[in-house]
């Protein structure tokens, strides 16, 4: 077992999510930074689908009642060795702090941490209040219990710098029109890829709130449709919204292009006051992009 | 014949099948009639669709197929699908209309709150879309004598259960979230259980009536 000796900011279990349910109003969930989490496990051999700490902004203190292996990715933890394999020993304490630059890190414990399984994943669901073994971001006192899920080989070596994403921004995020650019003048994504947009405090699992002074972008309204992660959405008042993993499954504000798979993780590092630009790109170079980072778990040269 | 059906992509893995761009019974008896034949006989690479109103989204793995071959099997379908509904049973809604925006509203509309009440319980509403947030469910149309513009702040906080009306839609908050609608009323009645198959107790397609109770 672990025991959470200090929760941190907002810690939460994530694993890959549970896409496919958006038809009952549920979000897919899942790591926010699917490429970091994705490492932390591959780090400790951990199975794909297996469930770690999400830690945001000021990370846990962690007690290890049995010895563990255990990898700490994403943003720069100020109190741990990141990107490689950590052995605890039985006892021992692992404080993550600080975490900077990044938002978002993730702990992998091989074997996964095991809570039930709520609608086929072990995410924590924060608008249905379920899932994440507690249905609510981990508490100091909690102990978490360690599954089965180590199926591989750990990496002993320090993951190479060459297979990681930029760790601080500026940003430069990749998007694919649409789907509602009916819904907007014909330059306007020019105008929006031409604007460095701000990160604004108004940030969360479910999107980011973007600020970018003197572009009005005006949208014509349309009829609800439904939504993805990555979805740039338009306010009336000329406002943007990027949805990320935990977002609504539907939405009245037209998406004027979204970001591609491969650049979700940027957008769930990035910080308040950081500078986001958006570069349109077609479905070539996106699955140029997404082959990149999987190439990278495997630990191609 | 005129094609339609617009296919627009949603980044890299998701296609936007846009069936129309109004709030009709007809135009969603399509969207779940395609719903239903790409689920009954998928296109390779066809993850899962999410229905609403007029439009189909289509989860695919790029690593089969591409967005090109999806909108060239889904587009072919148009004018072949039966876009009959199903018309199953209506489900009664108990509802205590004692909402804190039933008098705003009623000042709004002209009426009297009982005939609020009167006028939103009188008609069977069409679901149009579960979305926005867990079980949240769109119902459709409301009389237009009832039709107010959503609130200019959204409360923070809309416990579940809680029942809302804006412009011609009336809706069911089904987990606790922030909301823009004007809350007439709740009802008991649970719209969302985690540990339930389906999760969601409403699904688009469905019909509903409100029942007052006191």
């Amino acid at each position: 077992m672990i025991e959470v000796v200090d929760a941190g900011r907002w810690t939460t279990v994530q694993d890959r999510g549970r896409p496919g349910l958006e038809r009952f109003g549920i979000p897919p969930g899942g790591a926010a930074d699917w490429f970091a989490a994705a490492v932390a496990n591959r780090i400790v051999g951990n199975r794909e689908d297996a469930a770690l700490l999400e830690c945001t902004a000021a990370g846990p203190t962690l007690r290890f009642e049995a010895a563990a292996i255990v990898a700490l990715t994403g943003g720069h933890s100020s109190g741990s060795a990141n990107w490689q394999l950590i052995r605890m020993a039985r006892g021992a304490s692992l404080t993550v702090g600080t975490i900077a630059p990044g938002l978002r890190s993730y702990i992998a414990v091989r074997g996964g941490i095991d809570v039930p399984l709520v609608l086929g994943s072990r995410s924590f669901c924060q608008r249905g209040t379920f899932g994440g073994g507690f249905g609510r971001p981990v508490q100091r006192g909690d102990r978490l219990a360690v599954g089965r899920l180590g199926e591989h080989e750990p990496v002993p070596a320090p993951w190479p710098e060459s297979h990681r994403l930029p760790a601080r921004g500026p940003w430069e995020v990749r998007v694919i029109p649409g789907p509602q650019q009916d819904a907007f003048a014909d330059d306007a994504l020019q105008r929006l890829t031409a604007t460095a947009c701000r990160v604004t405090p108004e940030i969360d699992r479910m999107g980011l709130r973007l600020a970018m002074p003197g572009l009005r972008l005006q949208p014509h309204e349309i009829v609800t449709v439904p939504m993805t992660a990555g979805a740039i959405q338009v306010t009336p008042s000329g406002g943007l919204i990027v949805l990320h993993v935990d977002h609504q499954s539907t939405g009245g504000y037209p998406v004027i292009a979204t970001v591609i798979d491969a650049d979700l993780p940027l957008l769930a590092q990035a910080r308040p006051g950081d500078t986001v630009r958006f570069r349109g790109v077609d479905h070539a170079e996106a699955d140029r992009a997404r082959r990149r980072l999987t190439g990278w778990l495997e630990l191609d040269q | 014949m005129v094609n339609v059906w617009q296919t627009t992509p949603a980044g890299d893995r998701a296609l936007l099948v846009t069936l129309g761009h109004t709030i009709d019974p007809s135009l969603l008896g399509q969207v779940l009639a395609l719903d239903r034949v790409l689920a009954g006989r998928p296109p390779s690479g066809l993850i899962s669709a999410v229905p609403a109103y007029a439009s189909l989204l289509c989860h695919y793995d790029p690593a089969v197929t591409d967005a090109a071959r999806l909108e060239a099997s889904i587009l072919q379908l148009e004018g072949h699908v039966d876009a009959a509904m199903a018309l199953g049973a209506v489900v009664e809604v108990p509802t205590r209309y004692d909402g804190p925006d039933l008098a705003s509203v009623a000042l709004a509309t002209n009426l009297t709150p009982a005939a609020v009440i009167e006028m939103h319980a009188e008609r069977e509403y069409l679901v149009y879309c579960v979305g926005f947030a867990p079980g949240f469910t769109y119902c459709g149309a409301l009389p237009d004598q009832l039709s107010v513009p959503r609130l200019a702040s959204p409360r923070l906080r809309v416990s579940a259960g809680s029942i809302g009306i804006a412009g011609r839609q009336t809706g069911i908050y089904a987990v606790e979230s922030p909301g823009g609608w004007n809350l007439i009323g709740r009802t008991a009645l649970r719209l969302f259980d985690p540990a339930a198959d389906p999760p969601a107790r409403f699904k688009p397609g469905d019909r509903l009536r409100f029942i007052p109770t006191s």
